[in-house]
């Protein structure tokens, strides 16, 4: 009985064909260099580990607090305990299960990367990074290489 | 129809499969023709200059990481729109101060649009808009009465000014600028569609 009737365009779309249309507000040069540049960070052959949601204690909720995120694929599990600094970001992650001898890490930015090999226990950390987008490449040996989904840290 | 809910494959196939062998001119020409509807999706959900290049960026990162599971150039439209409308509600809501955001990762897990979200939900936000379009659509804003063609016109091309300028400008209290704006908007939504009605 549903008939399919192209959904009503919204608010926020009308609004965007109309300053497209009117042509005032083009895109900055900035932007486009940008969208070029994000092309290097591909990692070829890498498979994507995604966000899955973490337990948070209740109440938690300043932005002071360190934050948790997780990425799984398959069955590796990249955790990332996020440390707002002085306007910076410290990193401290965990790879599971133990991961081989040999295994990097590289934490990247749009404008940096730092790479790291993990600790025999799986760890391994970055301080003093730009609040921003970042993804973090993990390398083990036999494997191929995985990639966190790019995620927002805010400041 | 005005605004198509499948986009035109401009992005053809040869130039996907060229970006995901690794070939930069191609990846080029797909931003080249995104990005100013990715520019202007950002900027409509009320985001100031630098984080609509933000919400932007981090559009395109994701879909260098996601390009090969994509493939189809049909789908890689509507696949940005959608990402970058998702990240713009999230900051713009951040920036309104509705800080209520427990968990990071919570709002993050279904950020890149599936296959199936894709299918089932054509997002209303593809705008495919040509240069024809684009002129019917100011034809129509110019019929239309006060304050609707004022406010509108205003509110396309003075992208960065706040709800008080534009209130003054348009001579109405501040408060009345928002809900104007939505009966403007009603007005105009209504219009276009009685013109899709005909032939």
């Amino acid at each position: 009985m549903t008939t399919r009737h192209p959904p009503a365009i919204d608010d926020e779309s009308l609004v965007a064909a109309l300053r497209l249309a009117a042509g005032r507000d083009p895109v900055p040069a900035h932007v486009l260099a940008e969208a070029r540049a994000a092309f290097a960070l591909r990692v070829p052959g890498a498979s994507t580990a995604a966000p899955v949601a973490t337990a948070v204690p209740a109440g938690v909720r300043s932005s002071e607090e360190a934050r948790l995120l997780r990425f799984t694929v398959g069955a590796l599990v990249v955790e990332l305990e996020i440390v707002p600094v002085d306007g910076l970001v410290d990193l401290a992650g965990q790879v599971s299960p133990l991961p081989e001898a040999g295994t990097t890490v590289e934490v990247r930015t749009p404008h940096l990367t730092e790479s790291r090999e993990v600790s025999a226990t799986g760890q391994f950390a970055v301080t003093g990074l730009p609040p921003g987008w970042f993804s973090v490449v993990c390398r083990r040996p036999g494997h191929g290489p995985v990639v966190t989904s790019w995620t927002r840290i805010r400041p | 129809m005005f605004f198509a809910v499948s986009e035109a494959p401009v992005s053809d196939q040869q130039t996907i499969d060229a970006a995901l062998a690794g070939d930069q001119a191609a990846w080029d020409a797909l931003v080249t023709h995104h990005s100013g509807r990715l520019w202007s999706v950002a900027r409509a959900h009320g985001l100031s200059a630098a984080d609509a290049a933000d919400v932007v960026q981090g559009t395109w990162l994701r879909l260098v990481e996601s390009l090969h599971t994509i493939r189809d150039p049909e789908r890689i439209g509507s696949w940005l729109l959608t990402t970058v409308r998702r990240e713009a509600c999230l900051l713009s809501r951040r920036t309104r101060g509705e800080r209520l955001v427990a968990d990071p990762a919570a709002e993050q897990a279904d950020h890149n649009p599936t296959r199936a979200d894709l299918a089932v939900h054509p997002d209303p936000a593809l705008i495919v808009l040509t240069a024809d379009e684009g002129r019917r659509l100011w034809r129509t804003v110019e019929t239309m009465h006060e304050p609707c063609r004022s406010l509108l016109l205003l509110m396309a091309t003075a992208p960065d000014a706040g709800v008080h300028q534009l209130a003054v400008r348009l001579g109405m209290p501040s408060g009345s600028y928002g809900p104007t704006r939505g009966r403007c908007l009603n007005r105009l939504r209504t219009m276009l569609t009685a013109q899709e009605a005909q032939p």
